[in-house]
């Protein structure tokens, strides 16, 4: 009997794995070798020359510009209507890769492990409405390629209209965002929430504004409307900011050339006017800073 | 985002888990056996090491030993990190293995010890016993507690995403901040809910098969 058993859980676990083997290369960090000829084992990049004939910049994934993006952030980066990963953020770098002649590879990270996968190697750089406020020591950074504010996000009937009338309300903030890290600075505020909560992410927070256990989220501009859009005007962005700050691409600390190669041809980009395009598509204008 | 989309991205996110609970499963049932006799070994410094083990797995959260397998190398050791998939197999494997191991002694353990003997008078060496008399028996009466795990285990592959392995809770989230909606996450309601459904279902019929004597 215990070989019949055997029999049983094998030709279900055989089945299991046939459907599921299918796509396993379609894992996004999966490996495969780059388009140039000398391809190195593209996970053990810690030492890898890295040089290919199309990029002369050294990346983790030899020919690849591998971008580390939390996906839950529109407009910068997130699920598009077809399923496939767009956004703002990640169009420019779909640019910068390819005239760096890398191709772009693009990796959903948990937002908590960003700096973990950033010195492990596993990403090039984050590229996702990082703002660099704050950060400015712990990564090798591109000049701000636009600007954005810390703000406060309320329901549309709550009746907050300045940061005065946040007192003993209680306010959500993503866990390890620049949000949180403004309200640090400002312990006189933070003082006067009744209440001050973190969040995984920023959906969870706006579902928790929606459904009223929250007052106040505090986030970026930039996907603040983006959501409000989306969500037909239930809420409101209070008038008095936070903070002004802005966004930059984030590199590990001390890897200048990839940093160097990333800015000019931003540079470039925003010169031949293709920045304002992509701007213009995203945001209605051009609200980008590089360059100007 | 149309509906087909949604649901395509939710089966791409389900594969992902589907192949992580298949792929745990055929690697930490048979390793729990071992880890179980490990455990029940007269051997005090195997056992203890075992023990060791067990209570480490048990008493830490699955994600954080997620991270430690994935990241731990490199931090630890210097070494880059391992393949992120073949890095939450590991994870689940060691953790799933331990829980595997208790239950399998258990049912050992509940074994009379008077079948032993009677099979050492009818001639049977302890491998034999094992297998042909112990073995059946210790299937039968664990299998209840296995269904309980084995369910458990496929809503914790949700937790793969904490080293960016996208499986289908990670999709169903980044689907609804994308599209500002809760239909997402309704979906991966169901798609787990039909998955487990489907796993009782073979288990209660694997229990049947085994219902003889009875």
């Amino acid at each position: 009997m215990g070989k019949k058993l055997f029999l049983v859980l094998l030709a279900l676990i055989l089945v299991l794995s046939m459907t599921a083997c299918s796509s396993t290369n379609e894992q996004p960090g999966a490996t495969e070798p780059g388009e140039s000829t000398e391809t190195t084992e593209p996970e053990e990049s810690t030492e890898a020359t890295g040089s290919t004939e199309s990029g002369s910049v050294e990346t983790v994934v030899p020919g690849k510009f591998t971008v580390g993006f939390d996906q839950n952030f529109p407009p910068m980066g997130f699920v598009g209507d077809d399923g496939e990963f767009t956004g703002f953020d990640l169009e420019l770098a779909a640019e910068v890769a390819d005239r760096l002649g890398l191709e772009l590879a693009l990796q959903p990270i948990a937002w908590d492990a960003k700096d973990m996968e950033l010195s492990t190697k596993n990403i090039d750089c984050i590229w996702n409405g990082f703002t660099i406020n704050g950060r400015e020591d712990k990564y090798t950074w591109t000049e701000p390629y636009m600007s954005n504010n810390q703000v406060f996000v309320v329901r549309a009937d709550s009746g907050i209209t300045s940061l005065a009338d946040l007192a003993g309300k209680t306010v959500i903030v993503q866990v390890d965002s620049s949000a949180e890290a403004a309200l640090a600075e400002r312990p006189d505020l933070v003082d006067t929430f009744g209440e001050y909560l973190t969040a995984a992410d920023y959906n969870s927070a706006l579902m928790d504004l929606e459904a009223g256990a929250v007052d106040a989220v505090a986030m970026d501009d930039t996907v603040a409307n983006y959501q409000i859009e989306k969500r037909g005007s239930k809420f409101v962005v209070l008038e008095e900011k936070l903070a002004a700050e802005d966004y930059g691409v984030g590199f590990l600390l001390g890897n200048e050339a990839l940093r160097d190669a990333v800015q000019s041809t931003l540079e470039e980009m925003a010169a031949d006017g293709t920045m304002a395009k992509i701007s213009e598509k995203w945001f209605g204008k051009d609200i980008t800073t590089i360059g100007k | 985002m149309k509906l087909e989309v949604l649901l395509l991205k939710l089966s791409e996110g389900m594969l992902v888990s589907v192949e992580i609970f298949t792929l745990t499963l055929l690697f930490s049932l048979p390793l729990g056996l071992f880890v179980a006799f490990g455990r029940m070994s007269k051997n005090p410094l195997l056992r203890n090491i075992i023990k060791i083990y067990i209570s480490i797995m048990r008493g830490t959260p699955l994600i954080l030993q997620l991270m430690v397998v994935y990241f731990g190398p490199y931090y630890i050791f210097g070494l880059p990190t391992p393949h992120r998939f073949l890095a939450v197999i590991i994870g689940f494997v060691l953790n799933y293995a331990a829980y595997f191991a208790e239950i399998y002694r258990a049912g050992i353990e509940s074994m009379p010890l008077g079948q032993y003997e009677a099979a050492k008078v009818l001639g049977y060496n302890k491998t034999q016993t094992f297998i042909k008399i112990i073995l059946p028996q210790v299937i039968k009466r664990i299998l209840p507690p296995v269904t309980n795990e084995v369910i458990t285990l496929v809503k914790d592959t949700s937790l793969a995403f904490v080293i960016s392995v996208p499986e289908m809770f990670t999709a169903a989230k980044a689907i609804a901040s994308a599209q500002a909606s809760m239909l997402p996450f309704v979906g991966a309601g169901i798609f787990y809910y039909i998955f487990n459904y489907i796993v009782a279902f073979v288990m209660e019929w694997v229990e049947k098969k085994f219902s003889y004597f009875r």
